[in-house]
């Protein structure tokens, strides 16, 4: 009798598991067709009105886009450091290539998408190439190009050899990814500390917070991604133990490099203000100019304490799920508060007046087709990692065959 | 039961690991140092740069001869020398500026500047409060520094130093990544947004004989501009649209005898043009006798263009 009534209990669960992820499912289509209607009409924006339906211009170059593509390549850099690590060191709920091939997938879905940004950036979309036949390693754009095209090939050659059953060169290939992907975020930092006339980059603080900001975006999202695969796993009645036990890690590594991250922000802004010198006109912009909001409300609220709490406080794995969302806008706001206080502070007085044109001020206001095309970046990662975990199946399914 | 796949890293693939991570590296390393190490110039250099120029040749020289006058004629001396034996600079004298902003402009009608692109603005800064009030003028070409920090952030090699002192751009290989307008502390460098004057300026008018413009656009924002001596037609997004784009001592007119049309465009006699590496020359005579300053020197440019204050 008791046998019965589990049994049919189980068909229930296992009936409203099946509602809730095919709700779940309709959910993310959903969203991912507005964004991708809402980015395909940045997209013609963009190339109707070129460069003009931006916010840019010639002393504020450097906008959303920016911001944008290094939090990609962030996210990209973070999650294959951990699941890459977590699979050569064997930590639980890592050590399945399955796993592994999660954390490589979503670091593809994550920088291809950085790209497509940078190059709609691009003054001449149709000279891209150059930056790989005529580059200059004096270049951080150059070289960083380089690495990033370094690992993504390392990243697609560690997905193939996962499918075989034994392979001498994947866990070496990981280590190569690995320390690529730990490389290029810390010279994300270096990008702007290398513009060696703006003293509010110029801090080797920078190298390291972006560093420790990947790595959280790169837990976070590896988390997100992973909640909601448990989810969809537990709905269906399969057991997701393994992966819990994963999610708990990437939770205890999420906090703690985002509390390094505030650390470093701590130090680097505590400096400034407690030294006036130029670039405390910048903390002035960042802290108290026109987007203060972004800072206090959006980075810090939104995209940290509230975050913070819902880690430590809830049990909840949707609630660590949503806090991993907030993070990354928060983190995309920090990007915001490096690159645009950086730039708004003219070093020739008088400069702004002197040659009146929209595109010849120390301002910047991200216009909708910027944001529009942020929205296409999130709809292009999404479906990069929607094929990638389609091809995963499978070839999972084919090896698994021919084994 | 779920099989585990965990199994520690054996030798043999630590010994790959560290192979690959160690060759990444060298590789690295080499290409950043290889591209740090200079190398030979890009640009001509020798006989072949060599002008014999007629420009004065029919002009009697004398001792108390305008300083346009006199500037042309060094010209003309050090065109007659190989590139790498000239090294031009500018000397501003802010003293003489009056803010009339002719070479702003002779230099928007020279290079055919669009919207958005200036090469030499003038700023103004007033000083104290009235009746104590002085007011000074700033024109701000490219400094043509001899370490100028907008060249090795170029990944694409499409700007560099010559070897007589100016700091170009090739409009053929600019990618538009901007990194460039970034890394000048002196905002010298501006964006070719792709725009035009006469953008939208028929919008409205009557169309027929009555039309005040004829087409969408005024023919004379089609004209070339002949920025490196070549003709470079802005139609179709053809370059320099979308390219960085900065004052380059207008070189197409140094190239035939001319002085840059912001020292010629000078009512004040303000702006001094020359060869530094001619000790005869005014620019020379100028930066030695008076008291000259350079600006934000702190960052270590080493400026080629030099103010008398």
């Amino acid at each position: 009798m008791i046998t019965q009534s589990s049994a049919l209990s189980n068909t229930e669960d296992s009936r409203s598991g099946e509602m809730s992820k095919a709700g779940g499912r309709t959910l993310l289509r959903i969203l991912w067709l507005a964004l991708m209607a809402a980015g395909i009409v940045g997209l013609w924006q963009r190339f109707s009105y070129g460069h003009n339906a931006a916010g840019y211009g010639s002393y504020v170059p450097w906008g959303l886009w920016i911001a944008l593509y290094f939090m990609g390549v962030a996210i990209g850099g973070g999650a294959f450091v951990f699941g890459a690590l977590g699979y050569i060191l064997g930590w639980e709920g890592f050590e399945k290539k399955a796993d592994l091939r999660t954390a490589i997938i979503l670091s593809v879905a994550a920088i291809l998408p950085a790209f497509m940004v940078i190059w709609l950036d691009l003054g001449r979309m149709d000279r891209l190439l150059s930056v790989f036949t005529s580059a200059t390693f004096t270049s951080m754009i150059a070289f960083n190009a380089w690495m990033y095209n370094s690992f993504l090939v390392v990243a697609l050659i560690c997905w193939l050899l996962s499918f075989k059953d034994e392979s001498l060169w994947l866990r070496p290939l990981l280590c190569l990814g690995a320390f690529l992907s730990v490389l290029f975020p810390s010279q994300s930092g270096v990008f702007f500390e290398a513009v060696g006339t703006k003293q509010y980059w110029n801090s080797p603080l920078l190298s390291m917070m972006f560093l420790s900001s990947a790595l959280a975006a790169g837990a976070g999202s590896l988390l997100l991604v992973r909640t909601l695969q448990t989810s969809a796993e537990a709905s269906t009645g399969s057991p997701a133990r393994e992966s819990d036990k994963g999610i708990r890690t990437l939770r205890f590594i999420t906090v703690a490099a985002l509390l390094v991250y505030l650390a470093f922000e701590f130090a680097e802004l505590s400096i400034a203000v407690w030294r006036p010198s130029a670039e405390s006109r910048s903390v002035d912009f960042l802290i108290r100019g026109d987007y203060w909001w972004v800072f206090w409300v959006v980075q810090l609220l939104i995209g940290a304490l509230v975050p913070l709490a819902l880690y430590l406080l809830s049990t909840s794995r949707s609630a660590w799920g949503l806090a991993s969302v907030l993070l990354i806008v928060g983190f995309v706001a920090a990007r915001m508060g490096i690159l645009v206080p950086g730039q708004v502070v003219g070093q020739i007085q008088g400069l702004q007046a002197a040659f009146q044109d929209s595109r010849l001020t120390y301002a910047y206001h991200p216009t909708q087709m910027e944001y529009l095309i942020g929205a296409l970046m999130i709809a292009v990662g999404m479906a990069v990692f929607y094929i990638g975990r389609r091809l995963t199946a499978a070839l999972a399914v084919n090896s698994e065959q021919k084994a | 039961m779920m099989k585990t796949e965990k199994k520690p890293m054996d030798r043999r693939e630590f010994i790959l690991a560290g192979g690959l991570v160690g060759a990444g590296v060298a590789v690295a390393a080499v290409s950043v140092v290889k591209d740090r190490t200079p190398g030979p110039p890009q640009d001509p250099t020798g006989e072949g740069t060599v002008r014999k120029l007629s420009v004065l040749q029919k002009v009697k020289e004398h001792p108390n001869e305008d300083d346009h006058v006199r500037m042309q004629r060094e010209l003309v001396r050090a065109m007659a020398k190989p590139a790498e034996h000239r090294h031009w600079m500018m000397v501003i004298d802010i003293r003489k500026c009056i803010g009339c902003q002719s070479c702003t402009i002779g230099c928007v009608a020279e290079n055919k500047l669009p919207p958005g692109v200036v090469y030499r603005p003038v700023t103004t800064q007033e000083f104290g409060t009235y009746p104590n009030l002085r007011i000074e003028f700033l024109p701000r070409p490219c400094m043509h520094c001899d370490a100028p920090p907008c060249v090795p952030v170029c990944p694409v090699r499409a700007t560099w130093k010559r070897p007589d002192g100016i700091v170009v751009i090739d409009y053929d290989k600019c990618i538009g990544c901007r990194s460039c307008l970034n890394a000048c502390p002196y905002g010298s460098r501006t964006s070719d947004f792709g725009r035009y004057y006469s953008d939208g300026a028929a919008e409205g008018a009557p169309t027929g004989a009555d039309r005040a413009l004829d087409g969408p656009r005024s023919p004379y924002e089609h004209q070339p501009s002949n920025e490196y001596s070549k003709n470079w037609k802005r139609e179709g997004h053809e370059s320099p649209v979308g390219n960085a784009r900065k004052c380059h001592f207008c070189l197409h007119r140094l190239e035939v005898g001319q002085l840059p049309m912001c020292v010629t465009t000078c009512i004040g006699r303000a702006t001094y043009f020359g060869d530094s590496n001619d000790p005869k020359s005014l620019v020379v005579e100028l930066a030695s006798k008076h008291n000259v300053q350079v600006l934000l020197e702190h960052w270590g440019t080493k400026p080629q263009c030099f103010y008398i204050v």
